[in-house]
């Protein structure tokens, strides 16, 4: 295991707890996101990893060695910030030479090679061009892209970005993920992304961990954790998602929108592409309901409905072609089947 | 004014005829006129008058002893405000509020009672007076405490000055450079320095003048020895008191164009800073 971190807490103003005995294991050269809503604690950890913090208890383990009291400077980490952080000082080009000029006399690479060496990552990130430019002078993407040489410049083992696509308009950010993707590919290093696109999170990482009020809720690929969230929470952050309440008995899930308050509930969850829309009832589980409401996205339809028992608003995703086979027009009554669902029950999943 | 550029404000004319009267007469009586009499009285005996009084023994050792106390007093304080605003705005520390406040303290303190602090510190009858005096160290009447009793009076111009300029940088660019893997001297040297240095410069101006036209501090610690350890402020009030008024203002003639070079400095940084 190449970033392996026991039991890390760490509070501010000692009441606020941000990290509550977070374990975690990061195997060499994957991608990783840390992902989840704000205040859950993933930029802590990074920051922590990257040692900008200092935990209160627990250890961080670079490839077996432990670095928790390491300085910062001493753990092989390149960090890119949020905002970037370029300075503005400096042009381009000695941005991206700063990690190289400051090292230590005996460690410095000659003049030349410093060159050389900025040349070949202005080259790798396209910027050739711009060199001489002040960061004031720069696009979003264009900072984001310095930024990203500048910590790869002192060629670091770790790589790790706090929210890198935040403050960026859609297509740039599509462009730089790719990129990104390629480039932690091409480089072979681990990096550990931070953010709270769940789109982002699953698009470019191997591993997802889903950080939720200061613990890791859920670690896996973004399949295993978008097919299989464990937990209710992660369910409803990864994701829109319909919710049933109902009951549980003899192995499968009762759907009772009315059920009394004291019995013991479970509640089912259904993503919208998981829910079949017919005219008639297909199974003994399908639910009536109205049509509200239906709109294009991109190549699906999303439909609005109403239970029409509970007046409860589901949501359901159509490929275009079964929308128009249908000819559903607002008002219509249908059927809504469940392809799948999960049941969970007192947070704990449920087999069915 | 072109016509569509219609003004925003529409005051009737004599308000704002007589705002800017008002400013322009008050600016005549309280500093023009002032600054013109010193000049007029400084030349009162012709340009060889105001030499000869400038290069008297008593006065040349008077500029002397004002630059000495600005040359002591402003690095000190130059090297306390950076450290004192880093400090502040860097760091999150029990008791930071009350240090903030301490370095105000200059400000609302009169500065003859910091002279006074001096004398009783280091008086024959003051605290370190009689070890002072055993081992033949002169602090009081002599040069140190006029480094001493202006850097006290000059001591919040530069934190002052650097403290927003600080907390407006924020911390990431010193945290980048860090992860970049330098240490915390060269992050000072080629991150911070660099984001503060106009607002630096704007502080040592503004301290270095204040070090200069010290008066009340000064001249309770300095014992008003002629020809040692007078500055020009104390050695124009001196001349005045002996009726030698071409003297007095010759003095205050050198000091006005300490003030002007300031100004003009000033606004160069200003300009500079806008930018």
């Amino acid at each position: 295991m190449s970033i392996h971190i026991q039991n890390l807490s760490k509070s501010y103003d000692g009441r606020h707890q941000v990290l509550k005995n977070v374990s975690l294991d990061i195997p060499d050269g994957e991608l990783v996101a840390l992902l989840g809503p704000s205040g859950g604690g993933k930029t802590t950890l990074l920051r922590s990893i990257a040692g900008l913090e200092v935990p209160d208890s627990g250890q961080i383990l670079f490839r077996g060695v432990d670095a928790t009291r390491q300085r910062p400077q001493e753990r092989g980490v390149g960090f890119v910030f949020q905002h970037y952080a370029l300075f503005r000082h400096l042009t381009v080009f000695e941005n991206i030479a700063f990690g190289l000029r400051v090292k230590p006399r005996t460690q410095r690479l000659p003049e030349e090679r410093i060159r050389a060496a900025v040349e070949e990552l202005l080259h790798l990130i396209q910027l050739d061009w711009i060199s001489g430019r002040y960061p004031d002078e720069l696009s979003g993407g264009q900072r984001q892209r310095v930024a990203l040489a500048r910590a790869l410049a002192p060629k670091p083992t770790f790589l790790l970005l706090d929210e890198p696509f935040g403050a960026l308009d859609t297509r740039v950010r599509k462009e730089l993920r790719r990129w990104l993707r390629q480039l932690h590919d091409e480089l072979e290093m681990t990096s550990i992304f931070v953010t709270h696109d769940q789109e982002e999170a699953l698009e470019l990482a191997d591993r997802v961990v889903v950080m939720m009020d200061g613990n890791v809720a859920q670690t896996g690929t973004p399949d295993e954790v978008y097919d299989h969230p464990s937990s209710p929470e992660v369910y409803q952050f990864l994701g829109d998602v319909n919710l049933f309440r109902g009951r549980v008995a003899s192995g499968s899930f009762l759907h009772q929108p009315h059920s009394p308050e004291n019995t013991a509930t479970a509640t089912a969850f259904v993503r919208p592409h998981e829910l079949e829309v017919d005219r008639f009832p297909a199974t003994e589980t399908s639910v009536p309901a109205v049509v509200l409401h239906a709109y294009a996205v991109g190549p699906k339809v999303r439909v609005e409905l109403r239970h029409r028992d509970s007046g409860q608003l589901i949501e359901a995703e159509l490929t275009r072609d079964r929308h128009r086979n249908l000819g559903l027009a607002a008002g219509d009554p249908v059927w809504v089947t469940p392809k799948s669902l999960r049941v969970f029950q007192d947070g704990q999943e449920v087999a069915i | 004014m072109r016509a569509g550029a219609k003004r925003i404000q529409n005051d009737p004319w004599w308000l704002r005829a007589g705002a800017i009267g008002f400013t322009l007469l008050f600016l005549g009586i309280a500093v023009l006129l002032p600054l013109t009499a010193v000049f007029v009285e400084a030349f009162s005996k012709g340009v060889s008058g105001w030499w000869a009084a400038v290069s008297d023994p008593d006065t040349v050792s008077a500029v002397k002893m004002t630059l000495l106390a600005a040359l002591g007093a402003v690095p000190l304080n130059t090297a306390f405000g950076v450290a004192a605003a880093w400090l502040v705005t860097k760091h999150r520390f029990p008791g930071r509020h009350v240090l903030v406040s301490l370095i105000d303290l200059p400000f609302s303190v009169s500065p003859v009672i910091a002279g006074l602090v001096f004398v009783l510190l280091f008086g024959a009858q003051g605290t370190f007076g009689p070890w002072l005096l055993a081992h033949d160290i002169h602090i009081l009447f002599a040069w140190p405490s006029l480094i001493l009793a202006t850097a006290f009076v000059t001591f919040p111009f530069v934190a002052r000055e650097l403290i927003p300029v600080m907390e407006e940088m924020g911390t990431q660019n010193e945290e980048a450079a860090v992860m970049l893997g330098a240490g915390g001297w060269t992050v000072f040297r080629k991150i911070t320095l660099p984001g503060i240095r106009w607002g630096l410069l704007y502080g040592v101006i503004l301290c270095n003048a204040r070090a200069m036209g010290e008066f009340g501090a000064v001249s309770v610690v300095s014992g008003h020895i002629r020809g040692e350890t007078n500055t020009l402020p104390l050695q124009a009030e001196i001349l005045y008191n002996d009726y030698n008024f071409t003297g007095a203002f010759a003095v205050a003639s050198l000091l006005t164009l300490l003030a002007g070079a300031t100004v003009v400095l000033k606004l160069w940084l200003e300009r500079k800073i806008a930018r």
